[in-house]
Parts: C-alpha cells; sequence; structure tokens
C-alpha cells in the first residue's frame, strides 16, 4: 500500500517546520530591535529537542511494533503538539519548560498505552468502576479544589507544583462509559435490519436511558456547582454524540440543540456568569476594556497576524489574557497568520475525519462507539475554543486539545490518541452496520465547523483585520513606538519642540518644549495620545506620506509601520515662549494668528503639564480639576458676552441692534457654529442659532476677530505647515478650509481704526463675561489696515476678572511679535 | 537584513506545512484511487451456460456481466419460451466472490440439482438450474479479462 511509508515521509516536514519555528524564534529579537546585537532566545531549542526524540522514538516503536496503525494520526497529532510547545515557549519559557516535562509524560504514557498487552474488553468490563472513580475524583474538587494560579474556579487538585484537573482525563472515562453501556445494552437488531425506526425508538426507551442519564447528570452537576462551563458543555455535547452514533435517532441531536439553547436562554436570566459571557460575545463593542476584554485582544491578534502572520517571536500574542492555554489559537493566528491557521484546522480535520474512519473501521459495536466518542471528544473541544477564540461561540475556557498548555490536557488528549489507535486495527473484518449516516453526518458537520471556522479567521485577518488595527485599545501600536522612530514636532524655524531619542535599539519620546503641552499633546502607552500628537499620528507614525510600497513592506517583515515624518508645525516658539511666560500659571488661553495666512503662531493654554512625567502624573493629571489636559485655546468653550459687539458694529453700524436672524446669520459666516478646520482636536461648536447659551472657542473668536486685521477676510487656520517625506524632502500640508470673506473691506477697516490705540500700530478691545460664578476677560487685538508687515490678529481669554492684566499681557506680546 | 532573512525563513516555514499537509491528501487520494482500481479490478468471472429446453435442443450462452434475469420476458437476459416459466422467474447475481442464484417468486418454483430453491444459494460448476421444463447447466469459467488500468 501505498500510505505505508507515510510516517517516515512526513517526518522531515514535520521536523523542518519545527526546526524553521525555532530558528526565528531565536532571531526574532534582533528583527525586532534590527539589531544583531540584540538578546537572542534559545531556551525554545530543549522542548524542540525533546519533540523531536519523542517523536522519533514513537515513530521508530510503532513502525517495527504496530505497522497497521493509521498513518495519519500519529505525525498530524506530534506536530500539533510540538507546534503547541514552542508556542508556549515562545510566550512564556517557564511553562514552556513545564509543558515539554508534561509532554514527556504524556508521550510516555502514549507509548505505554499503546503496548500494554490487554485488549479494550477489559475497559468495557469496568466501565462502572472507571467513571465512578472519575466522578469521585471530579467531586473531590469541591472539597479540595484549588487553582494553580491563586484565584478563579477551583477545578485543580493537587500540590506542591502538580496539578490535576480531574475533568480533563474525565470526559475519556465518560465515553469509554457511554460506549460500553449502549453496546451491551442496545437492541441488536437495531443493527442488522437497516434503518428501523421501530426498533430505534425502542432503543430510546426510558428505563436504557436512565444510568446513562444519571451519570452524565451527576457528572454535569458537578462542574455546574463548580463552574465550569465549557467542559459541562463539551460533556454535554459528547453524551449527545455518542447517543446518536448508537441509536442513528436525529431527534437526540434536536434535544440536545432545544435543550442547550434553553438553559442558554435561562441562564442568561438567572445565571450571572451565563449573562457575562453571552453579553461579552453578542456585545463585544460596547466595553472592550471590561468584560469583552479578552475577546477584542483576541481579534486584535488575529488582525494583526493578517495573511502571512507576523513571523514567530514577532507578534505581540501575550497581550491576550491566558494565551498560554484557551487563546493558544489566537497566538498561532497572530505569529503564523491565516496561512498558519488554516493549516492548523486542516491538521484538526484530518484528525477526525481519520478518527471516524477507524471507528467505521471498527471489528465490534464498543469500539466503533468508543473510536466515535473519542474523536468526538478532539473535535468538539477544538471547535469550542477555537469558534470561542473567533467570537463565532460565546467563549468558553477550555484547551485546544495537543496545543494548549495544561498537564491534564495533553495527558488526556494522548491517551485519546492512544485509545484510538488501538481500535484501528486492520486484524478484524469491520463489524456490520446497521446505517452509516451518522458517521458520515458527524463527519460533515465536523468538516463544516472546521470550514466555518478558517472562513472566520480570514474575516477577522483579512477583511476586518486593517480596521481593527487602527483601534486605540491595539497596544501593538505603542509597542510599535519602542522600536521604529517616530517623528519629530518641529516649530516653523525646525527647532524641536518633540522628538523621538534612541537608547540601545529602543526609542523613547522626549518633550524639549514642554509649556505648549495642551497644544502638542502626548503619545503614551498607558494613557495614549492627545493633541497635536494625536491628531497628526498618521504622519508621526509613518503610516500617510510615505509610499505604500514602503509601508507594505515594513508591515511585512517587522509588522510594524516604517519610520516616522518630522512634521513643521506654524508654531513661532520664540513668540509662543513669550506668550506663555506671560500667562504664567493663571488659567487661560493665548493664540497669535497670522490674520492672513491663518498660521497660528503662538497657541497657549495653561495650567500646562509635563508630558514626559507623564508615567507618575497621569492619573493625577486626568483628575485635576484645573484640567491641566484641556487644550483651553481650541477645546474650551466660553460664554462671549458681549465681545463680538466691535464686530456686530462694524457689519450693522453701532447705532442700531441687528435683529435674532441677521445676527446668527453673521455669526455663522464668523464661524461660531462650526468647528475650525484644521488638523488638530477642536472642541464641538455650538448648535446654530444659539445666541443666549453660545460658546466659542478662544480660536474661533481668534478667527472671527482676523477679518479687522486682514481687510474683511476670514482666513482657513493652518498649524501644519510641512512634512518631511523620504521621496521628496519637505512636502506643503495646505489649509484644509477656504478663506471667507465676511465683511466689506472698508466696514473692516473702519472698525479696526475706530479700535485704535494712541501711538501704537495696533487696535484691541477687552470684554468681560461671566458664567454663574465665573467670570472670564477676553481681549482682542491686531494689526491695523495700513500695516506694512506681517497682519497680525491676538486673542486672550483669561478665567478671571482682570482687565489691566489681559491688556499688559496683550500689548506686550503683540509689540513682541510686530517689533521682532 | 535580519528581516529579510526571516522573511525567506517564514515563507519556508509555511512551505514546510502545507508541504506535510499536501503530502497527507496526496497520500489520501492514491489510497482512494487505489481502493477504486481494486473494486474496478474484482470482475465477475465468466459464465458458460447450457440451456436445454423441454424439446430438447440445447444452446450455449456466454455471460460476461455480474447479473441476469431468467424468465419468459424477452426483456430477460436468458429469455426462455416455455410457458411453465414466470416471467421474471429466477436471478444469477455475483457478490461476495460468489456467483448466486435466487427465485424471484416464480409460479413453479425454481430447482437446484433437482432440489427446490427456498433461499439463495451458491453455484459452482457443473450446477444444473430447472426452472420449468428448462435445465440450466452452469459452468464457471476464468474471471474475465481485466483491464481497466487506465494508469494516469
Amino acid at each position: 500500500m501505498t500510505h505505508l511509508n507515510l510516517p517516515r515521509r512526513l517526518f522531515p516536514f514535520a521536523a523542518a517546520f519545527l526546526f524553521l519555528f525555532s530558528v526565528i524564534l531565536t532571531l526574532s529579537p534582533a528583527v525586532r530591535e534590527r539589531a544583531w546585537g540584540a538578546d537572542l532566545r534559545w531556551g525554545h531549542w530543549i522542548g524542540f529537542a525533546v519533540w523531536l526524540a519523542l517523536y522519533l522514538l514513537a515513530s521508530r516503536v510503532t513502525a517495527r511494533r504496530l505497522p497497521d496503525l493509521d498513518p495519519f494520526i500519529l505525525p498530524s497529532a506530534f506536530l500539533l503538539c510540538g507546534w503547541g510547545l514552542l508556542a508556549i515557549w515562545r510566550l512564556d519559557p517557564y511553562f514552556g519548560a513545564r509543558q515539554t516535562v508534561w509532554l514527556v509524560v504524556s508521550a510516555g504514557a502514549f507509548l505505554l498505552a499503546l503496548h500494554l498487552p490487554a485488549d479494550l474488553t477489559r475497559l468495557r468490563r469496568y466501565k462502572y468502576l472507571t467513571l465512578l472513580g472519575g466522578i469521585l475524583l471530579t467531586a473531590l474538587t469541591l472539597a479540595f479544589g484549588s487553582n494553580p494560579s491563586g484565584a478563579g474556579p477551583r477545578l485543580w487538585i493537587g500540590g506542591a507544583d502538580v496539578y490535576l484537573q480531574p475533568s480533563e482525563p474525565l470526559k475519556l472515562l465518560l465515553v469509554i462509559y457511554l460506549a460500553a453501556y449502549l453496546a451491551d445494552r442496545l437492541p441488536v437488531e437495531t443493527l442488522q435490519s437497516g434503518p428501523a425506526p421501530r426498533s430505534l425508538r425502542r432503543a430510546l426507551s426510558i428505563p436504557l436511558l436512565v444510568p446513562t442519564a444519571a451519570l452524565t447528570g451527576l457528572s454535569l452537576l458537578i462542574l455546574l456547582v463548580q463552574r465550569d462551563l465549557g467542559t459541562a458543555s463539551i460533556f454535554l455535547l459528547l453524551y449527545t454524540i455518542v447517543l446518536f452514533l448508537a441509536t442513528g435517532d436525529r431527534r437526540v441531536l434536536l434535544v440536545t440543540a432545544v435543550g442547550l439553547s434553553l438553559a442558554a436562554l435561562i441562564g442568561y436570566y438567572f445565571v450571572d456568569i451565563i449573562r457575562l459571557r453571552l453579553d461579552a460575545w453578542l456585545t463585544p463593542w460596547n466595553d472592550p476594556s471590561g468584560r469583552s476584554f479578552q475577546i477584542v485582544q483576541s481579534l486584535l491578534a488575529i488582525a494583526n497576524g493578517g495573511t502571512f502572520g507576523r513571523g514567530p517571536g514577532l507578534g505581540s500574542p501575550g497581550l491576550v489574557p491566558v494565551s498560554i492555554s484557551d487563546f493558544i489559537y489566537t497566538a498561532i493566528a497572530e505569529e503564523t497568520g491565516l496561512l498558519g491557521s488554516i493549516g492548523l484546522l486542516a491538521l484538526f480535520g484530518l484528525l477526525v475525519v481519520r478518527g471516524l474512519r477507524a471507528a467505521l473501521l471498527a471489528p465490534d459495536r464498543f469500539q466503533r462507539l468508543l473510536a466515535g466518542g473519542l474523536t468526538a471528544y478532539i473535535g468538539v473541544q477544538s471547535l469550542l475554543i477555537i469558534g470561542g477564540n473567533l467570537r463565532l461561540l460565546p467563549l468558553t475556557g477550555v484547551t485546544l486539545p495537543f496545543v494548549s498548555y495544561g498537564g491534564s490536557s495533553l495527558l488526556t488528549a494522548f491517551l485519546a490518541l492512544a485509545l484510538l489507535l488501538r481500535v484501528d486495527s486492520r486484524e478484524n473484518e469491520p463489524a456490520p452496520l446497521a446505517d452509516h449516516r451518522p458517521y458520515t453526518l458527524l463527519a460533515a458537520l465536523f468538516l463544516l465547523g472546521f470550514g466555518a471556522t478558517s472562513l472566520a479567521s480570514g474575516w477577522w485577518a483579512v477583511v476586518r483585520g486593517p480596521d481593527l488595527l487602527t483601534r486605540t485599545d491595539n497596544a501593538r501600536r505603542s509597542i510599535a513606538d519602542r522600536y521604529v522612530r517616530r517623528g519629530s514636532i518641529l516649530d516653523r524655524e525646525n527647532q524641536p519642540i518633540a522628538i523621538t531619542r534612541q537608547i540601545e535599539n529602543q526609542y523613547s519620546r522626549d518633550y524639549i518644549y514642554t509649556d505648549a503641552s495642551p497644544l502638542t499633546g502626548y503619545t503614551h502607552p498607558v494613557y495614549g495620545q492627545a493633541g497635536m500628537e494625536a491628531s497628526l499620528d498618521n504622519y508621526l507614525r509613518g503610516l500617510r506620506g510615505n509610499p505604500s510600497s514602503l509601508i507594505w513592506w515594513n508591515h511585512l517583515l517587522y509588522g510594524s509601520p516604517p519610520p516616522g515624518l518630522d512634521v513643521r508645525l506654524s508654531l513661532d516658539l520664540r513668540l509662543q515662549r513669550a506668550a506663555d511666560a506671560l500667562l504664567g500659571d493663571r488659567a487661560g488661553a493665548i493664540i497669535l494668528l497670522n490674520a492672513q495666512s491663518g498660521e497660528i503662531l503662538t497657541m497657549a493654554s495653561h495650567p500646562a503639564y509635563d508630558p514626559n512625567l507623564l508615567d507618575e502624573s497621569g492619573a493625577a493629571l486626568q483628575a485635576d480639576p484645573r484640567a491641566p489636559l484641556l487644550n483651553r485655546a481650541a477645546q474650551g468653550s466660553y460664554p462671549p458676552a458681549s465681545f463680538p459687539n466691535p464686530l456686530l458694529a462694524a457689519q450693522f453700524g453701532s447705532a442700531s441692534i441687528p435683529e435674532d436672524t441677521r445676527k446668527i446669520a453673521f455669526f455663522r459666516q464668523l464661524g461660531f457654529y462650526a468647528a475650525p478646520d484644521l488638523q488638530m482636536p477642536v472642541g464641538a461648536p455650538a448648535k446654530l442659532g444659539q445666541l443666549n447659551n453660545l460658546r466659542v472657542s478662544p480660536l474661533q473668536m481668534a478667527l472671527a476677530y482676523a477679518p479687522l486685521s486682514n481687510g474683511g477676510v476670514r482666513p482657513a487656520p493652518r498649524i501644519a505647515l510641512a512634512v518631511d517625506t523620504p521621496t521628496q524632502g519637505w512636502v506643503i500640508l495646505p489649509a484644509s478650509g477656504e478663506p471667507l470673506r465676511v465683511m466689506d473691506e472698508a466696514k473692516a477697516n473702519a472698525a479696526a481704526e475706530s479700535l485704535g490705540v494712541q501711538n501704537q500700530p495696533f487696535w484691541e478691545y477687552a470684554a468681560k463675561s461671566s458664567e454663574g460664578e465665573k467670570s472670564f476677560t477676553w481681549f482682542a487685538a491686531g494689526t491695523l489696515p495700513d500695516w506694512q508687515g506681517t497682519r497680525l490678529v491676538l486673542v486672550i481669554l483669561l478665567e478671571e476678572n482682570n482687565a489691566p492684566l489681559i491688556k499688559s499681557i496683550g500689548e506686550t506680546l503683540l509689540n513682541k511679535a510686530l517689533n521682532p | 537584513m535580519s528581516g529579510i532573512l526571516v522573511l525567506v525563513l517564514r515563507l519556508v516555514l509555511a512551505a514546510c506545512l502545507y508541504a506535510f499537509l499536501g503530502w497527507m491528501l496526496l497520500t489520501l487520494w492514491k489510497d482512494l484511487r487505489a481502493q477504486g482500481l481494486g473494486l474496478s479490478v474484482q470482475k465477475a468471472p465468466m459464465l458458460d451456460l447450457a440451456i436445454q429446453r423441454a424439446g430438447g435442443n440445447v444452446s450455449r450462452r456466454i455471460v460476461r456481466q455480474a447479473e441476469l434475469l431468467i424468465g419468459r420476458d424477452p426483456a430477460c437476459e436468458i429469455a426462455l419460451d416455455d410457458d411453465a416459466v414466470s416471467a421474471r422467474h429466477a436471478r444469477l447475481s455475483y457478490h461476495h466472490g460468489q456467483w448466486w442464484v435466487e427465485d424471484l417468486g416464480s409460479t413453479n418454483g425454481t430447482r437446484l440439482n433437482q432440489l427446490p430453491l427456498p433461499i439463495p444459494a451458491v453455484l459452482t460448476t457443473g450446477d444444473q438450474i430447472e426452472c420449468g421444463h428448462t435445465a440450466i447447466i452452469v459452468g464457471i469459467g476464468a474471471p474475465a479479462e481485466t483491464s481497466p488500468t487506465t494508469r494516469l
């Protein structure tokens, strides 16, 4: 036969796969830091060596002593467990070492079970003993249970660093018991005369089912008391599947489906943990940092994997909680991509199909049901957890057989494999089969399940991936910031405001000029981003302005964007420094605009903060009642009161008071009802038509007063002037809005002249406003129409009633700007 | 530099995984083909029937298919012009490695070597099947020529 050589042929591919996996894992720190001097990883080679030795031993022994074994099952299982072992080493070397020990134990038990002289009938005879023993052991967890991680459900028994989860082997014992019981008790005629509905109905008689239902129910009860919902649902599904295989009655499936839905519905209303799980499944995006944190992070990891994966050691699967056991599929999907996850699913699919084939070829009823049940255990459990990782199913905390971390789980999987392989002997003729349809239906259902999980993987990795990765709760962005240079923020003379420093292959953000922090903002792994750091993030991170081929190539190689681009702001640090000094520690805002071009030369907001100290002071800043994080100049909103009166007088004449509709139309032209259109976080504008409750930001006010110094034209504001691209050098970033004429040139000039200050080249105006107990002072000033230099307009707001101070700040600053 | 090296290694890694899977699928397919070939090789051995009619004249029929009907109906493979034979009288078929004869509920019954035939029975060379007034002497030849292997 062609397939006798198969294990020998497959061995080099499996070994090469894991060898390359290990090599890449060793090199991964060098890729991440983009320098050969990085600390390379070596620990996982122990795992690889042990796996290789065990695989060689197992295939040598089985090839000599059991030449008729199914040639597909053993290589697939060993590839899966080796893959899982290296994935665990990559996530956490401590657990990797433990899993290596468990692999030795499990593979030893596997080989032993494969070679024991006793045959499977022994199991059949002692079915009650084995199951009751398992149930007792599980019941012990009620009294003596513990959790190795210290908290959470107490499902383990043991101590001194060795723990056993009795519910894992209990699954095997349940399958053995059910197979033995049903093989003994089901009427024989169901076997012979083809699908005969009448005998089936008799087969499902209640007295027959009572013992199995009672024992399964007892196991379920213990698990429900222990709140191990995942294992409980696996038990129920295994019971259903074995019963279905034995009787061929589809009503069994129907009853379980209805029962599970009912249980979920009742649980939703009466059991907290079920409601939490179902809510987290149905509406994960509502609470991505709370109850849905795991699933959202899992989807982000899969999205980060994309088609090709980030490469072993190069993703960030550790961001997903319990990635070594429950979310191992996610970890594998992130680092080997859709290609790897489809390969993994194909291995499981093959395992299940070969297992069901073994069931069909089994020499008697007991072994047939046993093989079917064991295969169902592998298939159901892997689909349940992979589906949970992909949000196809509600999340249940079970392990992925052969792959996940966990001694009990690995041992159980290998014992199941040993039993399955012992069933699959070709010495005897297959037992007669009444109806092949339950087996083919089960195989079809499993393949459908693996197909659906492949599609869901593709959906999250490829279709939804790019969207998901831009989410702010994707911590991979701030991880990438450590290894990729972020662009600098410069003033109009290329003086640095914020730069990125490199310290031993790692980058960190350094804010040189900190007094403008409410405007420039921050980028921080915990507190996220704010200000210009947030609004210019795409340029600073290199996702805009770089050629798309470069971005794609960097993403493929490193999973991160290319080096970021420097951005030049319109700020003039000389004037900014002066404004910050003048404002001191008073709460308020200053804006100095080029009235013609709309460039913002100065934007001060106080109180400010030091973004370099965010690590220590971040939480206190967020709670500070003085709101230092708020950029008062652009995001603050203040009552204008009588402050716009000179503008109204300029437009409508000082004698007449315009009616409200004309006033609203004029305010609309001045921009009071729209957010200024520029690359900067700005506050939400007032609703159109508000007059008494009108609130405007100092930036809006500065743009409204600019026409007095600019011949009646309101400029479009600009803050980001240019970006330094690798291919074309400095590229101008144009203003996003258009200048707008809001009043006649003559009217604007006349209004400016009427506000003129004696012996000074500028006009000025100040007004008070108040809201409740708070009072504010507004100040505006600007160049006169006959000024030959740069046309400027200045607006100041103080959160106090202090006209003399505001006037002196304004005149000092304007003089400094006009006479450099 | 390290990035490009590792990218190449990653591609080989994926190739190894799919070589593993591909080899398995190839083997499955070869298995399937071998089973299909095995089935098509299993042809029924040729039947050599000597038909002795009531009038005494004997004719020979060589049969190569795996199933045939005996009856008065002209559509039967062995159509007998005999009033004591039912329209569909008996069936000869090859399965489980044997040629079998089976009475199809005929009015006058079928006899094998002078004995009635209540259940299907295995045939060997020299057996005599009687339907009505006609006797058929069975000879089983070598398996039919096997050349189904159009190698792919």
